[in-house]
């Protein structure tokens, strides 16, 4: 190690950071510096592959770790108050006493942090040390090294079935196409393999030694979607997109080895996408730090109260044989002494401001999030996947839903589709045998495709004809289908469906293209022919052999297509049922053997990728035959139609749009090869910027695609499982439930009705894309608002992702009303707006799920975790603060308050400070925890069997601003009856003071357990153990306290005081008449709500009947419940 | 909806069977009752059915207990005697000026059973925060470390001017009661002194455990190099001449003094009215009562008196609580009448 001075130290560090800094990243190759020190190394700004996830070193663990909990406001006021109670003119306790509280709470969190940092440190070190292969010069080959040790700029070579290091600039693969095929599951969940190809140029014969150019890059972030650099071998750039890139943590896929230029080590897309678990504050926990502000104003005048004991001290004739002065003899002023005797008051009534509570609703969410992940129904077999909480503090807002937006694709419906209708040249095929296929199977799908010809006249009366020929197919095939299905229904139902791959050909369609295939082939185009190749070819649908992890279901030749959204791997398995086999597909080409056995290749030279604003995706090829350079693209319906250059009646979309089919296009254009080249340029120059490379590269793709004309598709999604069901429980429930969906007002509405979203009777706002534009401009937004608070369900239609997530923003912030969206696919920004955010794991993207709070799998476990789980955590986590103020006002608080006005308010306790303590950490801390995690107000089967109950905790819910009063004003009462019944009887006696706190301590023990009793709503044998426990812990541990302890806690001495105290009858007279009188009102209060019937103790009542009786109950309810008449009209 | 959900059951048990298919699902959760929140539980639903009856119940066994209770209550006789003398007319007028023995004479009545001797204080905050810390529990316990060098709770009385170590130090034992009585029945014209019974008036727990003088015999030898407490008249081991056995920390007077009182206003037991000689209790009659006038409350407002009463098994005379069971009881008695009324009117869906 050579010395370096200062300066240079500094100066280096600098360039590092600038370097780090730099929107640009210009890399070298670390070959031709391999062995020199690291001060000559050209990437040596940039971080090493070896990650480090945790928080803590073993050395600096307790300072670092104490810094980190007092981050939270709770632990500094606690240690505020165990510092001031060290000052010997102001301590109520003695020192040592009060910081054990403090004490218990940041080792228990630091044990909990300690673990977690154990478990990180020990996944770290696995990771890192996991071999991988890195170029050597020394060596001239790859050399086997750890994770760890690749650095930016190294060599990584990667073989299948292997996890990528580091994100990697794919260079060369072994495929003779520079094709490297990418499983993503590790990183978003995507199970279907992506492909990467090599950038261009480098491809063929690659030796890491002469790699000579200058990789640029942009600076590291976490989109995984986007990439861009350029290379420089000589002077020439050549650019590279995400389709480049192998990202850390995916594994390499049918592919024997790739090597990748390493261009983030570290600072790879995955680790920065790792953000841990979300934060979001709820509801109710807004509402508690109000009332906490109130216990502060509270503590504030109670001790304010006690400071003004120096009137009673001014009042004395004399001085007192009592008042004892400091230890320098002299009694402080008055003024002084109440002064500390303002902060001896804070010290003593501290507990009012709960610090505990916090502690204990940690504990109550953790558990809640335990029993809801556990929960079986909540389990989907097919995917194998619970239910996910990645926001691990907003259970309680599940039951506090009033509105819920819902994406359409993915979400309501499967999202999984197959072939199964379509019309060509006027001429519907609607696949009937596949509706048998479907019905028969459960995930089912239907695919509507339309084909047409510019060049043919749009024959209008296409459907009496061809319908009855069909019904006569149907017949006809009805049959044969079914045992077929049956066969394969015993063998793989559960894992796959078969529908995804099985195709029954409509007869009619099939003849048509046998005839056209025999006598018109290689004349003129055919429409049908177009059609199925424009199907085959305009798709990025990747054919891969099996490999044997891979579950999916193999077509008979042992093709397998991997697709990124499900309709394009049904329109390719359609075209294969019909004979048009996509047999490979690499960058350049696409293979596709006809229905004649024919094998053509067709040149790929470009790929317009699909992206969400154009909202389609286009190839460029050269048809092998006629060497044209056609254009195949698809898209949305309404995508389509603006780039048609004849103008098309939308009527027939329209009509299939109203069966509620979502319409896919499918359009064809001839370039002619002057155009092309012209382009071609354009396309390039894009290709390489760096600036607005997604912008520019759209632009080249929307200059091409124009004056299409029309082979149009429409596809239907069909309705998840319990769609119809789910939604109208939620409904019932009080929740509005909006769509909002990127298709077309006929597709929505026809949805809506499948769904139930739609009745007949409903006041219905049907709204686009653009009308919504307008609607939510602020001066109509209001209005906008108020029309949409009267409708019972609203359906946007062509709404972009953007708007989705403003109309979210829009009600959540006018209405002031709890929100939840639910998404299938990739709409974050909807997701986030929403104060709670679900993802369903779909068939396509799980960015959703990635952005959400929850990640359920199936729609219809919405209504499980709203109406049950919802509705549980609400209310017991409210029941359960509400208990939370009540206790440590009543318990600890006030009766030491009312003992102030009798000790002269000089801080006094009657009870030992290790009782004290120990009273609120160990004798009542568990029972209201267990409440908030285990209590049960109604049945499961009573809360799914009648939504209507989750009304209860919507709006202002269980837990008002008069709720927190009334159970402050309800613990002051008991307190007073706690404390002065004892009083009175032992007034004008001997009592000493340890005596006379006995009866008070346990009579408030017994109060704050049996005021709980009367909370819990149903006994399990866990409540059971933990109530009677903590009675018995009580009187174990006080007994056992008082009996040992002689001078281990001067000067305070409760020996022998309890025992004492059990061996007198009054003990017992008293407790039983303080905590008879302390709960009466209480149980009026109980009794209040019996005669008022509300529906929660009416369902309470229903659900002690037995189930056959409860199911007609439950019948005759609803009827008599049932909502009013609204007028319908729809909007548009 | 339940027929699909019986479906959905039945599917995945028959999957069950199948082991191979088992396997895939590793992440399904556990179908235990604790999991699913299916645990047997009991719903107990207050409604009128247990109310009115628990009502009833519980307002019959506190009228009860409140009678029987209130006639011990009653059965219970109690003489008090005001004694401070700041004002004329209260019968130890003089005391608090003329100084050290006064007496007064009073009458009483027949009494059953055993009869205790208090004196009492008022507005005297024995449980104020500073006064209670200020004392050594490992000094009272007899520890001798702490004979030479009290804890720091006792300053400022822990050592006097001299420096020397007070012993028994702090507030609470410097501010000992200190009046002495003698009770004299007059029968005849003569007085006749009534022996009273100072053993036992503590705690045993105090005598035996909590309070412990040091093994040094005799006990003064423990007490070299320290002073008594300020106020105090006598050191701590000559308490009580006429017995040895108590003195120090064990002196029964001073162990009554130290559990302090948890209210201003409070009474100290101070001897017993000797069962050997009056088994039967004090009989009626002329009594006289010598006070040793000592202690000074005018500084803090504070009154004296002394207390003659017998106890029953709920201890001394006490009125309040009796009472409260009877008022409560009755109360229960009256709220299950009205709610009886109130459920005649608003009846329940299930009690039809």
């Amino acid at each position: 190690m050579t010395w370096k001075s200062p300066v240079a130290l500094v100066r280096e560090a600098l360039q590092g950071q600038r370097a780090r800094e730099k929107d640009l990243r210009s890399l070298m190759s670390n070959l031709p510096y391999e062995g020199l020190e690291k001060g000559k190394q050209p990437n040596r700004y940039f971080p090493s592959n070896a990650i480090k996830t945790t928080k803590y070193s073993l050395l600096l663990f307790i300072p670092m770790n104490l810094y980190e909990q007092f981050h939270r406001l709770a632990n500094i006021y606690f240690v505020g108050l165990a510092i001031l109670n060290f000052i010997p003119v102001v301590n109520a306790f003695q020192p040592e006493v009060a910081l054990i509280p403090i004490c218990i709470i940041l080792s228990l969190t630091a044990l909990k942090d300690a673990w977690e940092d154990f478990r990180r440190y020990q996944s770290d070190k696995k990771l890192n040390n996991t071999p991988c292969f890195i170029y050597s010069r020394k060596e001239k080959q790859f050399v086997e090294r750890r994770w760890k040790d690749v650095r930016v700029g190294d060599f990584v070579k990667v073989v299948c079935n292997e996890t990528i290091p580091a994100d990697l600039l794919l260079l060369y693969t072994s495929d003779p196409n520079g094709v490297c095929l990418i499983e993503t599951a590790n990183l978003d969940g995507e199970t279907n393999l992506k492909q990467r190809t090599a950038v261009s140029g480098v491809c063929n014969s690659f030796e890491p030694e002469s790699f000579n150019g200058i990789v640029v890059c942009e600076k590291p972030n976490n989109n995984l979607n986007h990439f861009k650099c350029y290379e420089k071998p000589d002077n020439q750039k050549v650019g590279a997109g995400i389709e480049s890139l192998l990202l850390r943590g995916c594994t390499v896929r049918n592919t024997d080895h790739a090597v990748g230029f390493v261009v983030y080590a570290h600072e790879t897309k995955s680790m920065l996408n790792n953000s841990g678990p979300r934060y979001k504050r709820s509801k109710l926990e807004r509402r508690l730090n109000i009332d906490v502000f109130f216990c502060f104003i509270l503590l504030f005048a109670m001790c304010l109260i006690g400071a003004l004991h120096f009137i009673w001290l001014y009042a004395l004739p004399g001085v007192p044989p009592y008042l004892v002065p400091p230890a320098n003899g002299h009694l402080d002023s008055p003024n002084l002494s109440s002064f500390y005797m303002f902060f001896t008051m804070i010290i003593l009534l501290q507990i009012l401001i709960p610090i505990s509570l916090y502690v204990s609703i940690e504990l109550v969410k953790i558990g809640q999030i335990f029993l809801i992940t556990n929960d079986i129904d909540l389990y989907d077999e097919e995917t194998d996947s619970r239910i996910q909480c990645k926001a691990l503090n907003i259970t309680e807002d599940l039951g506090q839903i009033e509105y819920i937006f819902s994406d359409k694709t993915g979400t309501l419906t499967e999202n999984k589709m197959v072939f199964r209708r379509c019309s060509i040249m006027g001429t519907e095929y609607p696949h009937k045998e596949n509706i048998r296929l479907a019905v028969l199977n459960e995930p089912e799908s239907e695919e509507e495709v339309i084909y047409n010809q510019d060049l043919q006249p749009l024959p209008t009366g296409w459907s009496l004809e061809s319908e009855e020929a069909n019904s006569e197919d149907t017949h006809r095939h009805g049959s044969r289908r079914k045992s077929k299905v049956l066969g394969t229904t015993q063998s793989d139902v559960a894992f796959s469906s078969p529908l995804e791959t099985e195709v029954i050909p409509d007869r009619k369609l099939l003849q048509q293209i046998s005839r056209t295939g025999s006598s018109s082939r290689c004349q003129k185009i055919d429409p049908y022919l177009e059609f199925f190749l424009a199907l085959t070819i305009c798709n990025t649908v990747v054919v891969s052999m099996a490999t044997t992890q891979r579950r999916r279901p193999l077509t008979s030749d042992n093709l397998r297509y991997e697709a990124e959204s499900p309709d394009e791997a049904a329109l390719v398995y359609a075209t294969k049922a019909y004979g048009f086999t996509l047999l490979a597909r690499t960058p350049d080409s696409v293979t596709v053997r006809l229905p004649s056995g024919e094998v053509l290749v067709f040149e790929v030279l470009d790929t317009l990728t699909f992206d969400s604003n154009r909202k389609r995706m286009s190839v460029l090829v050269r048809h092998p035959i006629t060497k044209e350079y056609v254009l195949y693209t698809k898209g949305a319906d309404y995508a389509i139609m603006e780039l048609l250059g004849t103008p098309y009646a939308q009527r027939h979309l329209d009509c299939y749009a109203k069966e509620g089919l979502r319409t896919l296009c499918i359009a064809k254009k001839v370039v002619s090869e002057a155009v092309y080249k012209h382009w071609l340029v354009e396309r390039q120059r894009a290709l390489t910027a760096i600036d607005n490379r997604e912008v520019l590269i759209m632009d080249t793709a929307v200059q091409l695609e124009t004056n299409l004309t029309l082979l149009a598709t429409g596809i239907e999604d069909r309705l998840q499982e319990n769609v119809p069901d789910t939604i109208m429980a939620l409904r019932q429930a009080g929740i509005k439930v909006w769509v909002l969906t990127g298709d077309k007002p006929e597709t929505a509405v026809n949805i809506g009705y499948a769904c139930r979203l739609l009745e007949d009777e409903d006041l219905v706002l049907v709204i686009d894309g653009r009308t919504l534009t307008m609607a939510l401009s602020p001066d109509l937004r209001g209005d906008f608002v108020d029309l949409a608070k009267h409708c019972r369900s609203v359906l946007c239609c062509r709404v972009t992702p953007l708007q989705k997530s403003r109309v979210v923003k829009v009600i959540r912030e006018k209405l002031k009303v709890m929100t939840l969206a639910v998404d299938g696919a990739n709409d974050v920004n909807m997701i986030q707006a929403a104060d709670i955010g679900i993802g369903i794991s779909g068939q396509e993207g799980m960015q959703a799920v990635m952005a959400s709070d929850f990640a359920i799998s199936r729609f219809k476990h919405l209504k499980k975790l709203l109406l049950v789980h919802g509705h549980w955590c609400y209310t017991r986590l409210a029941n359960m603060i509400i208990y939370f103020f009540y206790k440590n006002v009543q318990a600890y608080v006030n009766l030491l308050f009312w003992y102030q006005f009798f000790c002269g308010f000089s801080g006094s306790t009657m009870i030992d400070y290790w009782l004290l303590i120990f009273f609120n950490l160990f004798f009542t801390s568990l029972p209201p925890i267990m409440f908030g995690i285990m209590d049960r107000d109604i049945s499961a089967e009573m809360l799914l069997g009648v939504p209507e109950l989750y009304k209860t905790g919507q709006g202002e819910g269980d837990y008002r601003f008069t709720t927190f009063w009334v159970s402050i004003l309800d613990a002051f009462y008991q307190s007073l009856v706690c404390f002065f019944i004892p009083y009175f009887v032992y007034q004008d006696s001997d009592i000493d003071m340890f005596t006379f706190g006995t009866p008070l301590n346990t009579t408030a023990l017994f109060t704050i357990l049996l005021h709980l009793s009367i909370e819990i709503k149903s006994w399990t044998v866990v409540h059971w153990v933990v109530m009677l426990g903590s009675v018995l812990f009580y009187f174990i541990v006080t007994l056992a306290y008082s009996a040992t302890c002689v001078t281990c806690n001067p000067p305070s001495n409760p020996y022998w005081v309890l025992q004492n105290q059990m061996a007198d009858p009054m003990f017992y007279l008293i407790c039983i008449l303080s905590t008879v009188v302390a709960l009466l009102p209480y149980t009026f209060h109980v009794l209040r709500n019996s005669i008022a019937l509300s529906p929660l103790i009416e369902a309470k009542h229903l659900d002690r009947l037995d189930p056959s009786m409860r199911e007609e109950w439950m019948k005759e309810w609803r009827s008599y419940r049932g909502g009013g008449q609204v007028q319908r009209s729809t909007l548009s | 909806h339940i027929l699909s959900h019986y479906n959905h059951k039945h599917k995945y048990i028959s999957l069950e069977f199948n082991v191979k298919n088992q396997l895939k699902f590793t992440n399904r959760p556990d179908n235990t009752a604790f999991t699913q929140q299916r645990l047997p539980a009991w719903q107990p639903i207050l409604s009128a059915g247990i109310v009115i009856p628990g009502f009833v119940l519980i307002g019959l066994a506190f009228i009860g207990v409140g009678v029987a209770l209130f006639v011990t209550s009653r059965s219970i006789q109690v003489l008090e005697r005001d004694y401070t003398g700041d004002e004329s007319g209260t019968p130890c007028a003089s005391c608090a000026n003329s100084n050290v023995q006064n007496s007064f004479g009073f009458c009483f009545p027949q009494s059953q059973g055993p009869v205790f001797f208090y004196y009492g204080l008022s507005n005297y905050f024995q449980n104020y925060r500073r006064y209670g810390t200020s004392k050594d529990d490992n000094q009272l316990y007899g520890v001798l470390k702490y004979f030479t060098s009290p804890s720091d709770n006792c300053a400022p009385y822990a050592y006097n001017s001299n420096n020397q170590p007070i012993v028994p130090c702090g507030s609470i034992a410097n501010s000992m009661f200190n009046d002495t009585f003698k009770l004299y029945q007059t029968v005849n014209g003569t007085r006749q002194e009534v022996s009273l019974d100072g053993k036992g008036i503590a705690w045993w727990t105090d005598y035996n455990i909590k309070y412990r003088n040091p093994t040094n015999n005799p006990l003064k030898d423990a007490f070299n190099g320290t002073v008594k407490p300020i106020y105090w008249s006598k050191p701590a081991y000559e308490l009580d001449t006429s017995d040895p056995s108590n003195n120090g920390f064990v002196n029964q007077d001073f162990l009554v003094w130290m559990r302090r009182a948890a209210l201003p206003d409070f009474r100290k037991l101070y001897r017993r009215i000797s069962q050997d000689k009056y088994p039967d209790g004090l009989p009626a009659g002329n009594y006289s009562l010598e006070i040793t006038y000592n202690y000074r409350v005018y500084r803090f407002s504070g009154k004296k008196k002394v207390v003659f009463s017998n106890v029953s098994w709920m201890g001394g005379k006490n009125e309040f609580l009796g009472i409260a069971y009877l008022v409560v009881g009755s109360m229960c008695v009256f709220m299950s009448i009205v709610m009886l009324i109130v459920y005649a009117k608003f009846k329940f869906p299930d009690e039809e």
